[in-house]
Formats: C-alpha cells, sequence, structure tokens
C-alpha cells in the first residue's frame, strides 16, 4: 500500500516533467534530450535569485522559470528548427539536442560543482499521512501541480485561440502557414512553456534532494518513460502513464530492490511500445502515400 | 529475341571509350581488392610501433585499440544510421554487452576465449533481435527513445548489478583476486594486452585485422543490392516494399547486425584493456559513438572509421583540456567548457558546417566527378555487353509475348480481380470492383478525385488488404499478401509523385529496382563472392538497356533529383521495368508532364505493350488514355462506372456526366 501510495505521487513528478516532451512534441513533432539540463538550470537559477530577500518565493520560481523559457526557445530557434528542415525522417534536432545536453551540462558542473546544494525557496517540510503512507509535502505539492498543469493544458489548448493555433499547426504546419500564423512562432513558444515546465519541475524537485547538475539526468529517463507510455500526442497522457510508471516501479523496488524497479518501468515502455506504438493514449497518425 | 534487344543495339556509338583509363583499375573486383589490400597496409602500420613492445609504445598501441573498438561500432551504427535512417542512441548498449559478457564468460564462466566472444557476440545478436522486434513500428524519435532506454538499462545494471563491482570495475580484487583479466590464448598463441614494458602486444594483430576486415566487410555491405534495400528503407518504407523487400525483415536483420558490431566493439575494449570501469559505458559512450558516424560522414564507406580515430584522437589527447585551460585563464575559471561541452559543441557545429561529415564533404566533390567519369566509361561496356542480355529478360519477355507462361496455358489472364472492396470505416473507399487485364494489353483506370483509383492500386500492391473479393495474378492469389510479396510475384508500380533516390545516380536508381535489393542474403553481400560481381555486370548492363528504352542514357550519372521532372517519371518506370514485371501499376505517369512529355510517355507505354508488359494505368489525362489504352474503365465512388473500349467509356454519358456534372435539368 505504502509503495502504492508513493508510486502515485512519484508519478506526479515525472508526469510533470513528461508534459514538457508531449508539449513539444504535439507541436513541433521534435523532442528536447537537454531537458533533464533544464531542470537543472531552473534550480540554479533560483538557487541564485534565493538570496533577494524582497522577492517572494513565488517570484523567485517565476525568474527560473523564465530564464529557463527564454532559453528554451533559443534552444528551439537555434538548434532545433534548422534541423528538422528535410521531413519527417529528418532527426538531427535529436543530435543537437542531445550535444546542448552536454553543453548545458558541463557548463553548470563547472560553474556549481558536481555536489548537491541545498535549497529552500518554494519549499514545503513536513509530511502526511496519505493512507497510512508518510509523504512529504513537497512531494505531494509537485503531484498535485502535475495534475494543475495538465488540466490547465487540456483547457487551454481547447477553449483559446493560442490553444486553437497550437493544435492546427500540429495538424498541418503547412496550411497553418498559409493562414498566416509563423509555425516557427508556435514552436518558439511552445519551446518556452515546456521548459519553463522543466525549470518549474526543477526548483520544487530540488527543495527536495538539493541542487546539482546531474539532478535531471534519472528524471529524464523516467518522464520520457512516462511521456511515450502515456503516449506522445496526449496532454492527458502523462498522467497515465506516470501513475503506471511509478507505482510499477516503486512496487518493484519495493519487492525486489531498487534496480529492479527502474528495470521494470523501462521494461514497460518496451511493452507498450511493441503493443501500442503511439502509446496509452496517443493517437496514430496514418501515413499517407 | 525481342525487340529491346535490336533497340539497344541501334544505341548511338560510344563516345568516351577513347579517354577511358586503362580498363584494368576500372575493373571492379580490382578495386575491391586494391581497396582491402590498403585496409590491411593501414591496420599493420598503425600498429608498426609497438612491434617490440616498448615502453613508450605502449600508450600509443592502447590509443589504437581504442580507436579500432569505435571505429568497429561506428561501423555497425552507420549501417543502421547512415543508410537505413534509423537513428539508433543504443550502441553503446551493444558495446558494453560485448565487453562484460566476452569478461563475464572468460573469468567466471570458464569458457574457451574464442567460444565466449563467440557467446557475447550472439548475446548482442539475440539482444539486439529483441529490441529490433520491439522497436520495428517505431520511426524516428520513438525508435531513438527505446534504443536510448536500452542503454541506459544496460548501464544501470552494468553499474549496479554486483558482479561487476561500481567502483572497483570488472575483474576486481575483492570477487576474483585479481584486477586484470588473464591473457587469452587463440591457437597456441597468447594475445598479450599492450600493458606491460617490454612485453609484446600480441592482441594487436586481430585486433587490427578484425577492424580491416569489418570496414571491408561494410563497404562491400553498402555497396550491394542489400546496401540498396538499406537506403530504400531509409528513404520510404513503402517505396522498399514495393521493390521487393521485407521491409521487416530486413530492419531487424540490420539491428543484429549493427548491435554484432557494436559488441565486437566491445570484445576489442575487453581484449586490449583486460579491465572494465562501469562508469565509462555511460551514456556519453553511446553518444560518442554517434558523433564518431556523424561526424566522419554518416552513409559513407570511410566516415565511421575517420570519425571514430578522430574522436578517439581528440577525446584523449591534450588539445580539448588545453582548450579548456585557456577558456579558463582568458574568459573565466568558472564559465568555460571542458572534454564533454567541447565535444557537444564541436557535435552541433558538425551538424552546421559539415552535414555530410568529414568524408562525405570532402569526398562529395570527387567521388561526384569520378561516378560521372565511371558512367560515361561504362556506357560504352553496357552496350557492348548487351548482345548477351540476362537470360531472365528475354524470358520474360518472350514468354509474356508468346504465352508459354503456365498461367497463359491455362487460358486465365495475368490479372483477374474480383468483387474487391475496401472500406475505411465506414467510408466504402471501393465496393464490388472487377477488373482483368491480360499480357500486352493497356487498361486505363479513370474517374473523377475521389473515386477510388488509387486506392484500387494500393488494393492490388498489398499497401492495402481488400475487406472483400480476391485478386489473382499469374494463376495464383496475391489477395492480402504483403506488397514485397506482390512486387515479387511479378507487380511493380510507380507513385503518384516519383520516389526516387534523389541522391544516388540514375544508374543507381535503376540498379535498386532489380529483385536482388530484395533477395540478397547478407553473406553474399558482405563477403562478395564471385557470382556477385558476374551479376552486377548483368544488372549493370540491363540496367543501361532500360535506361536507352526511356530515353535516359546520356543522363545516366546525374543524381536523380537532378532531372527535369518528366525525365523523374521516365526513370520511375525504368526502375519499375527493371524487377522485370509481367504487370506494371502507373499511378496517373502524365501528372504534371508538358504535352511533349506526354506524348513521350505514350510512345514508351505503346512499346512496352509491344513487349508483352501488361499495364494498368491510373490517368486523367484522356488524350492521352484514348490514345494507349485497349480497355478503359471509369470508377465513380469506388464502384464500376463504365467499361469498354476508349471510344465507348468516353462517349458514355454516364462518363460524362460524373466529370462535368449532370445537365441542370436532369436534376431531380
Amino acid at each position: 500500500m505504502d509503495a502504492l501510495v508513493l508510486g502515485l505521487v512519484l508519478g506526479g513528478l515525472y508526469a510533470l516533467l513528461a508534459q514538457s516532451f508531449v508539449l513539444t512534441f504535439i507541436t513541433t513533432k521534435t523532442l528536447n534530450f537537454a531537458v533533464g539540463e533544464f531542470v537543472a538550470l531552473g534550480a540554479f537559477v533560483v538557487l541564485a535569485v534565493a538570496g533577494w530577500s524582497w522577492l517572494p518565493d513565488v517570484a523567485k520560481v517565476a525568474v527560473g522559470v523564465l530564464v529557463a523559457a527564454v532559453v528554451g526557445a533559443a534552444a528551439y530557434r537555434f538548434l532545433v528548427l534548422p534541423f528538422m528542415t528535410e521531413g519527417e525522417h529528418d532527426v538531427r534536432w535529436l543530435l543537437s539536442t542531445v550535444a546542448l545536453s552536454f553543453v548545458m551540462l558541463n557548463l553548470i558542473t563547472n560553474v556549481e560543482g558536481p555536489s548537491p546544494q541545498r535549497s529552500e525557496t518554494a519549499r514545503l517540510s513536513g509530511a502526511v499521512d496519505v493512507l497510512g503512507a508518510g509523504v512529504s509535502k513537497q512531494q505531494l505539492l509537485i503531484a498535485a501541480l502535475a495534475v494543475v498543469v495538465t488540466v490547465l493544458l487540456v483547457v487551454a489548448s481547447k477553449k483559446t485561440s493560442a490553444g486553437l493555433v497550437m493544435r492546427a499547426v500540429s495538424q498541418d504546419p503547412e496550411t497553418t502557414s498559409l493562414m498566416g500564423v509563423s509555425p516557427r512562432l508556435v514552436g518558439m513558444v511552445t519551446y518556452a512553456v515546456a521548459m519553463g515546465i522543466a525549470a518549474l519541475t526543477g526548483t520544487l524537485y530540488a527543495a527536495t534532494v538539493g541542487a546539482s547538475p546531474v539532478m535531471g539526468a534519472p528524471l529524464l529517463v523516467a518522464s520520457i518513460a512516462v511521456a511515450v507510455v502515456g503516449g506522445l500526442s496526449s496532454l492527458w497522457g502523462p498522467l497515465l502513464g506516470g501513475a503506471l510508471y511509478g507505482v510499477l516501479s516503486e512496487v518493484t523496488s519495493y519487492e525486489f530492490g531498487a534496480i529492479w524497479g527502474e528495470t521494470a518501468g523501462l521494461l514497460l515502455v518496451i511493452v507498450v511500445l511493441v503493443w501500442r506504438p503511439q502509446g496509452l493514449l496517443g493517437r496514430r497518425t496514418e501515413v499517407k502515400l | 529475341m525481342s525487340l529491346l534487344d535490336q533497340e539497344s543495339r541501334s544505341a548511338p556509338p560510344t563516345k568516351e571509350s577513347s579517354r577511358r583509363p586503362s580498363r584494368w583499375a576500372s575493373r571492379p573486383w580490382v578495386r575491391d581488392a586494391l581497396f582491402a589490400v590498403a585496409a590491411l597496409v593501414v591496420a599493420f602500420l598503425a600498429i608498426l610501433p609497438g612491434r617490440d613492445g616498448a615502453g613508450p609504445s605502449i600508450s600509443l598501441m592502447q590509443l589504437v585499440a581504442s580507436m579500432a573498438a569505435m571505429t568497429v561500432a561506428a561501423v555497425g551504427l552507420n549501417l543502421l544510421m547512415g543508410y537505413a535512417k534509423l537513428v539508433s542512441l543504443g550502441q553503446g548498449g551493444f558495446y558494453a554487452i560485448g565487453a562484460y559478457a566476452t569478461a563475464w564468460l572468460v573469468l567466471d564462466g570458464g569458457w574457451p576465449p574464442l567460444l565466449a566472444i563467440a557467446g557475447a557476440l550472439a548475446l548482442c545478436g539475440a539482444v539486439g533481435a529483441v529490441v529490433a522486434v520491439a522497436s520495428m513500428q517505431l520511426r524516428g524519435p520513438q525508435f531513438s527513445v527505446i534504443t536510448l532506454v536500452l542503454a541506459i538499462l544496460v548501464e544501470r545494471i552494468l553499474n549496479e548489478g554486483a558482479p561487476f563491482g561500481r567502483l572497483a570495475g570488472y575483474p576486481n580484487h575483492a570477487q576474483h583476486g585479481t584486477t586484470a583479466l588473464p591473457p587469452i590464448e587463440i591457437l597456441g598463441s597468447t594475445l598479450e594486452p599492450p600493458m606491460i614494458a617490454n612485453t609484446v602486444a600480441t592482441v594487436m594483430v586481430p585486433v587490427v585485422v578484425v577492424t580491416a576486415l569489418v570496414v571491408i566487410a561494410s563497404r562491400n555491405i553498402a555497396r550491394s543490392p542489400w546496401g540498396s534495400s538499406l537506403s530504400a528503407i531509409g528513404e520510404s518504407e513503402m517505396l522498399a516494399s514495393h521493390l521487393g523487400v521485407d521491409v521487416f525483415r530486413r530492419k531487424i536483420s540490420v539491428f543484429v547486425l549493427a548491435s554484432v558490431f557494436g559488441g565486437l566493439g566491445g570484445v576489442i575494449t575487453t581484449l586490449s584493456f583486460a579491465h572494465l570501469q562501469p562508469e565509462t559505458f555511460d551514456i556519453f559512450l553511446t553518444i560518442t559513438i554517434v558523433l564518431a558516424v556523424v561526424f566522419g560522414g554518416s552513409g559513407t564507406v570511410l566516415g565511421p572509421l575517420v570519425g571514430a580515430v578522430g574522436i578517439v584522437w581528440l577525446e584523449q589527447s591534450d588539445i580539448l583540456a588545453q582548450l579548456g585551460d585557456l577558456q579558463q585563464e582568458y574568459i573565466s575559471p568558472q564559465w568555460y567548457l571542458s572534454t564533454p561541452g567541447l565535444v557537444g559543441v564541436l557535435f552541433v557545429l558538425t551538424l552546421f558546417l559539415m552535414p555530410r561529415g568529414i568524408v562525405g564533404t570532402l569526398g562529395g566533390l570527387v567521388v561526384g566527378r569520378r561516378q560521372r567519369a565511371e558512367v560515361a566509361e561504362d556506357d560504352g561496356a553496357g552496350l557492348q555487353g548487351t548482345a548477351g542480355l540476362p537470360a531472365e529478360a528475354d524470358a520474360v519477355s518472350d514468354a509474356a509475348v508468346d504465352g508459354h507462361s503456365p498461367a497463359g496455358r491455362t487460358g486465365e489472364p495475368l490479372l483477374v480481380m474480383s468483387g474487391v472492396g475496401k472500406n475505411f470505416g465506414g467510408l466504402k473507399a471501393v465496393a464490388d470492383m472487377d477488373l482483368t487485364v491480360d499480357r500486352g494489353e493497356i487498361h486505363a483506370v479513370i474517374g473523377p478525385n475521389g473515386a477510388g483509383k488509387s486506392t484500387l492500386a494500393n488494393l492490388l500492391t498489398g499497401v492495402y488488404r481488400p475487406s472483400s473479393g480476391t485478386v489473382r495474378f499469374a494463376g495464383r492469389a496475391i489477395t492480402a499478401l504483403a506488397p514485397h510479396k506482390v512486387a515479387r510475384a511479378g507487380v511493380a508500380r510507380t507513385f503518384q509523385t516519383p520516389q526516387l533516390f534523389h541522391d544516388a545516380t540514375v544508374l543507381d536508381n535503376v540498379l535498386a529496382g532489380f529483385p536482388d535489393t530484395g533477395r540478397t542474403p547478407l553473406w553474399a553481400a558482405a563477403l562478395k563472392p564471385p557470382s556477385r560481381y558476374r551479376r552486377d555486370a548483368e544488372m549493370r548492363a540491363e540496367a543501361e538497356r532500360l535506361l536507352h528504352l526511356v530515353g535516359l542514357t546520356e543522363f545516366a550519372g546525374l543524381r536523380a533529383g537532378e532531372l527535369p521532372y518528366g525525365k523523374q517519371r521516365a526513370l520511375e518506370i525504368a526502375r519499375a521495368l527493371a524487377s522485370q514485371p509481367e504487370l506494371v501499376v502507373l499511378d496517373e505517369p502524365a501528372a504534371g508532364l508538358l504535352a511533349t512529355e506526354t506524348a513521350g510517355l505514350g510512345d514508351l507505354l505503346i512499346s512496352l505493350r509491344t513487349h508483352g508488359y501488361a499495364l494498368i494505368v491510373v490517368e486523367h489525362h484522356m488524350d492521352l488514355v484514348a490514345r494507349i489504352a485497349d480497355q478503359v474503365t471509369c470508377m465513380d465512388q469506388g464502384r464500376l462506372l463504365s467499361r469498354g473500349t476508349p471510344q465507348q467509356v468516353l462517349s458514355d454519358e454516364a462518363v460524362v456526366s460524373a466529370y462535368l456534372g449532370k445537365p441542370m435539368e436532369e436534376h431531380p
């Protein structure tokens, strides 16, 4: 039971970050493999402004989110967009984002040092009892945020004109550009929002484990897995994927040890991809001849 | 003898023969032999400094060993990524499996070394097969993700699995009483790793020989029909299957092959360093292998070698470290990039400045020019050779003309579609269609947009499974067969928009159309036995004959992408004919053609009919249809509207109203 609750909460963390993969995939059909470093970037920016006592915590977090959003938009413009020009089989962007990940990780490590630093911003201390399991408030906050962000994104995509534009670009960028919408701008905005979410995740997560350059790496793997399981083309996907992945890996490591937890989670990805390549909630796109 | 041969014999005489270099050097087997000798010479030159085992040469030999291991892994990845365009981030995982499985089987398993190596490679192949089967429906990012997941999984197991010892490495004192694998013995000789001064590093000999052999084999594969099938898959899986390639099995084969090469890289590491640290098999390794391929030139023969040597040298030399120091000195003690960051920058710069890599960029011009010269040369050779045309080609056309084939004797028409229907959800795209086509007949399928013509073509060629009805071809049922099986049965097709290999030459495009693309076994592609050379020569001669037939002889050496649109269509028809089909399905061949080009197309199709091919032409161009078609089928809303001779159908009121709309007074 403990493992079940903890798994769900952990799944919330992964789901929040998975949302940034889903967002960029829906609009641009690309994934940013440097998301892990944006997590760290957010955490360290917030750490850097932590001393500004005149700023409320929420505003500090907002600074971190904003910086990551700007860097994210720039990354799309200069490292993704130039490398996706040759049709859907062109995946050079995958290599350029991996390269970006190397550069950012290296730079952050050189500047901040490899060891974790304590982060007090936006930190809730203490734990609450959920169905007999002790869950830290911070983790619960992250999980709740995952649900809130998901609902916000779904509502925004259905009810706002920006959401309409986003869905239009995802279905047919060429036609949309003929309607006077710049897919490039939409892509930059999406990357900004997605990397903002990554930075938000990083800030809140850093409050539990500390900020370190490599903090994003384990999250990256798990959240890609979650996004793929749920379906890269579905905004609801991360919540379902996160719940499944979190519970499965948590229960398995509870029973058999930590290493098997992760293994089971990654095997889940393989099983889902074989059974439903588009993910559990993803929509299949027909290949037209 | 069919008319085709006479045509090609009366072709314009050779022009280039006078300035042809020595014929000796232009023979394919001579070039292959020279390459092999050069590869082995370079391999032995690389280990020459270590021949006496002097202390200072040890680090150099270790560097050579690292380069060899990286080269082998990169060569494998290149087949997958450079040709089939499947970007795998899992190569480092197979490298690690190969390394650890060898060490573990020798030390803990007590297997004989050769058997342990074979076992490790078999394990890589098996894991590769499982991953391949799991990921074959995926393309692009999802495929990369699943391979990345594999690499991470392997790394975690190595890092946290008890037998491998996180910090102590494998083997380690605590568990094995030693920190180095004992040198292995093969065929009575001990293979010493480059570790101890004044001991000759004998392992280097098999290491560089195997590396050279891998490079040679990959070159053979890349230039074989097997390699063409990978390029076809990279271009479009649908196209590949229409060329007779069993895409599913071919993708699994190439993934397994790449995995085994990745594992072989790991085996070389184990033999050369005798000790493994789990943290060296991390994500950085797998990305470095990808970088080696991209940096050197993905999709080129020498690219992975050049890239691997360059990257390993960069990473192990002082250059990157010094660059880091320089930044610290002149920019900021904190805000600087050290080796991994600089590798990332190098990666991005490569993508920006040299998207085709070192070999691709440097070689592009030279190779292009040489190919053109070669093709021009071989024009002559090919035309002389047409006197002895491939027997199969004659057999097909003769049998078709004389009606000697088994199906011909039974009196059954070549193609019989009966009651064929296809529903997409609730939409009946095609309903209850019959179609009969015989040899030497041109059957045009017309109808307004959305009438189901293309769907009918796709039902025939296996792209869609019919919801109902049967398709018989040459006396056997081909209903619901996969496209590659339909293609192998003798049905070729062209597409609404020409699907060509734009970067390959016109001649290579035709060569990809031969049945060999789907049928050459991997071993024959890698070893290149004499029969392959004979067949290559036959295919070249036949390809040149087909190019002449469609009027592209003078363009043979051009890149297909440089051809004008009309010529691209002609090229696609030549490629379709290369598969020696009995029936060719042409999907709107005249779309986008100029009037003169359309007339030429009509002549071509009529001449194909003369040679006994059966043709189904889906077409909008009524003048063309009226001129060439023996039978016309007009479809509307998925159903048969009218059928008969062109005159009958084109004057049918139902057909006229389907195209032009009904006159006002007839509306209810």
